[in-house]
C-alpha cells in the first residue's frame, strides 16, 4: 500500500502509457512516443554518469552505437529480439570495459573532450567498415507490428528509470554523488574512486547499449554508422542539462521538451529551433545550473510539489 | 609517398593555426573553446561573402581577423566572463559546455543562413602547383604555409617583446600571482581570448579556400585540440611543431591504411595521449 501511495503518479503515467496503443491508431503518435523513450533512455543512461557522477561524457553515440549494431546484427541472425536486445548491452558493456575505463584515468577536464574523440573514432570507423544501410529482409518487414516495439521501448525506458532511482537510492548513490561532488575528499573518507567510477560508466553504458538495441528494433532501414552519430552524444546532454543533472525527473522532462520543441518546430521554424535550443543550453549552464527541475526550488514549493521533484536535485558545482 | 609527406606538411601548418587560437585560451585560462571551429566555420562564410564582391581571399584576412577579433571580444564579455573565478577543473567543464552550446547554436544558424550545402571559395589561380624536384607543391598550400610563419613569428614577437605579452604569460602560470603583482587578469583575458578568435581568420580562409560546410566546425577544432595535446597545454611555441607532428603522422597513415581512416589516427593518438600522458608528450613547461 504504502508503495502505492507514494509512486501513484509514475504508475499512473506507466499505466497510461501501456495503455496507449489500445487507445489510439495513429502511428505518428505512437512513433513519437518511441522516440521520447528512446531520448529518456539515453538521457537516464548518461545521467548516471554525467549528471549523478559527474564525468560528463560525450561518448555516448558510440554505446549507443554498437547496442544497436550487435543487436541488429544478432537479430538478423534469428536469435530472438530479447536475447538480442541483452546482447547488445553487453557488448556495449564490453566496449565501455575495454576503451572506456582507460578514458577514466584522463584528468577529469579532458574526460568530455577524450570520450568524443572515442565516438568519432566509432562512427569512422563504422562507416567505412559497413557504409551500407541496413534494411530489414522481407519476412521481417511482414511481420512488423508497431506496438511490440513501442512496448519495448517502454520496458527499457521504464528499466532505465527504475535503474537510476535505485542507484540514486543505493551506498553506491552516494558515492557517487560524493566523487562528483569532490573527488578528493571522497578518497579521503575512503570511497573507492576510480571502482564507483568504472560502475558508473558499465551501468550507464549497458542502458545506453539497450537504448541501441531498442532503436535497432525499430527502424526498418537505416545506416549502420547513423546511431553512432555524434547527435546521439549531444542529445542526451542536452536535456539532461535542459531538465536537471543528477536527478531522475530531469532528464524525463528534458526529453519531453526537446522532442516537443522538435514536433512543433523543425518544420516551421528549420535550423533555427536548434538555434533557440542551443541558446536555452548555455542560458541554463551560465544562470540555472540545476536545469528545469531547479525552478520550482528557486520559488520555494509547497511540501507536495518537494515531493515530485524529489529532494536529490543539486546543483552541479 | 615524398608527395603524400609535402601534402601532410602543408596540412600540418594549417592544423598549427587552428591550434594556436585555441592553445592561447586553453594554456592561459583554462577555457576550452570548443566552439573556435564553428568561429573559423562562420569566418570562412565571411570570406566567401567578401570573395564575390570581388575581393581577394587573402586580401580578406585583415577584414574577417578584426570581425571575429570583435566578436571574440563579445562573446568572451557576454558568455566566458563568469567562469573566471571558478577552480581550473570546473573551468574546462563549463567553458566546454558553453563552447558546445555556441557551437550548436553557430552551425545551425550557418546552416539556415546559407543551406547545408559545401562550398568553397575558387579565386583564379586556386589550381596553380609548381613543380619542384617532381614533387607539386600548390600555390595556396605554400601561401597557408607562409603565412603559419608569420603568425607564429607574430605571435612569438607579441608575447615575448611586449608588455601585455608579459602579463599574459604571467598569468598563464598563475594568474593568482599575477593579479596580486598588480596585472589585471579579467582584462587579460579578454584581450587574449579575442585575439584567440581573431587568429581564427587565418585558417578560415585557408579552409574556405578548401572547402566547407556549416558542420565542419567540429572536426576542424578536434584537429586544433589534437595538436593542442601533442605540444603539451600551456606550450605556446610547442604547437607548431606538433601541428607540422599532426600532419606527418596523417600523410604516413594515408600510404599504410587508405584515406578513409585519416582522420582516426590523428584521434586514436589523441586518445592515447590523454590516457598516457595527461601533460602532453612534446614537453610541457607550464605547470
Amino acid at each position: 500500500m504504502n508503495v502505492a501511495k507514494k509512486f501513484w503518479i509514475p504508475i499512473c503515467v506507466a499505466a497510461i502509457s501501456a495503455s496507449v496503443p489500445l487507445l489510439t491508431k495513429s502511428e505518428y503518435f505512437i512513433n513519437l512516443l518511441v522516440m521520447l523513450f528512446l531520448y529518456v533512455i539515453l538521457s537516464q543512461s548518461w545521467n548516471l554518469q554525467g549528471g549523478i557522477n559527474g564525468q560528463i561524457s560525450l561518448g555516448h553515440s558510440a554505446f549507443f552505437g554498437i547496442g544497436a549494431l550487435i543487436t541488429r546484427m544478432l537479430w538478423m541472425s534469428k536469435i530472438p529480439i530479447l536475447l538480442a536486445i541483452i546482447g547488445g548491452g553487453l557488448s556495449s558493456i564490453l566496449l565501455a570495459g575495454v576503451v572506456g575505463i582507460p578514458c577514466l584515468r584522463m584528468k577529469r577536464g579532458y574526460f568530455p573532450i577524450g570520450t568524443l574523440g572515442l565516438a568519432i573514432i566509432a562512427q569512422i570507423t563504422v562507416g567505412n567498415i559497413l557504409p551500407v544501410p541496413g534494411s530489414l529482409p522481407s519476412e521481417y518487414i511482414v511481420g512488423y507490428s508497431l506496438s511490440s516495439r513501442y512496448y519495448l521501448a517502454l520496458f527499457v525506458a521504464i528499466l532505465s528509470i527504475l535503474v537510476a532511482y535505485f542507484v540514486v537510492r543505493s551506498r553506491t548513490g552516494w558515492a557517487l554523488v560524493a566523487i562528483r561532488d569532490d573527488e578528493e575528499a571522497a578518497e579521503a573518507v575512503g570511497i573507492k574512486t576510480f571502482r564507483f567510477k568504472v560502475k558508473a560508466l558499465l551501468i550507464s553504458s549497458f542502458i545506453a547499449g539497450l537504448g541501441g538495441g531498442v532503436f535497432a528494433y525499430h527502424q526498418v532501414s537505416y545506416y549502420y554508422q547513423s546511431p553512432f552519430e555524434l547527435s546521439w552524444s549531444f542529445l542526451p546532454t542536452l536535456t539532461t542539462f535542459i531538465g536537471g543533472l543528477g536527478t531522475i525527473l530531469g532528464p524525463i522532462l528534458g526529453s519531453v521538451c526537446f522532442l516537443a520543441l522538435n514536433e512543433l518546430f523543425a518544420f516551421t521554424l528549420g535550423e533555427i529551433h536548434l538555434v533557440i535550443f542551443g541558446f536555452t543550453f548555455i542560458m541554463i549552464v551560465l544562470f540555472f545550473p540545476g536545469g528545469l527541475m531547479s525552478i520550482p526550488h528557486r520559488f520555494e514549493s509547497s511540501s507536495a510539489m518537494r515531493r515530485i521533484w524529489g529532494k536529490r536535485s543539486r546543483s552541479i558545482p | 609517398m615524398w608527395q603524400t609527406l609535402v601534402f601532410g606538411i602543408l596540412n600540418g601548418a594549417l592544423y598549427g593555426m587552428i591550434a594556436l587560437g585555441i592553445a592561447l585560451v586553453f594554456g592561459i585560462m583554462k577555457y576550452l573553446n570548443v566552439a573556435h571551429g564553428s568561429l573559423i566555420i562562420v569566418g570562412a562564410y565571411g570570406s566567401l561573402f567578401l570573395f564575390r564582391w570581388g575581393v581577394d581571399p587573402f586580401a580578406t584576412i585583415p577584414v574577417i581577423l578584426v570581425a571575429l577579433f570583435l566578436g571574440g571580444a563579445i562573446l568572451f564579455l557576454s558568455l566566458f566572463k563568469r567562469l573566471i573565478q571558478f577552480p581550473e577543473e570546473t573551468k574546462i567543464k563549463n567553458s566546454l559546455l558553453i563552447g558546445f552550446g555556441l557551437m550548436l547554436v553557430l552551425d545551425n544558424l550557418a546552416t539556415f543562413l546559407w543551406t547545408g550545402d559545401e562550398r568553397s571559395i575558387t579565386p583564379s589561380y586556386s589550381g596553380i602547383t609548381f613543380q619542384i624536384f617532381g614533387l607539386r607543391l600548390p600555390l595556396i598550400g605554400l601561401s597557408g604555409g607562409f603565412l603559419a610563419l608569420l603568425l607564429i613569428s607574430f605571435l612569438h614577437l607579441f608575447l615575448s617583446r611586449t608588455y601585455f605579452g608579459k602579463a599574459v604569460r604571467a598569468v598563464s602560470q598563475d594568474h593568482e600571482a599575477a593579479s596580486l603583482t598588480g596585472i589585471d587578469v579579467s582584462r587579460t583575458f579578454l584581450i587574449s581570448f579575442a585575439i584567440s578568435v581573431g587568429l581564427a581568420a587565418i585558417p578560415s580562409v585557408l579552409i574556405g579556400l578548401q572547402s566547407f560546410s556549416p558542420t565542419a566546425g567540429i572536426q576542424w577544432f578536434n584537429k586544433g585540440i589534437i595538436v593542442v595535446m601533442l605540444s603539451g597545454i600551456g606550450n605556446i611555441y610547442g604547437v607548431f611543431p606538433a601541428g607540422l607532428f599532426l600532419g606527418i603522422i596523417e600523410a604516413l597513415s594515408v600510404f599504410l591504411f587508405g584515406a578513409a581512416y585519416r582522420e582516426v589516427t590523428g584521434l586514436v593518438v589523441f586518445v592515447l595521449i590523454l590516457i598516457l600522458f595527461p601533460k602532453g608528450i612534446l614537453g610541457s613547461r607550464a605547470d
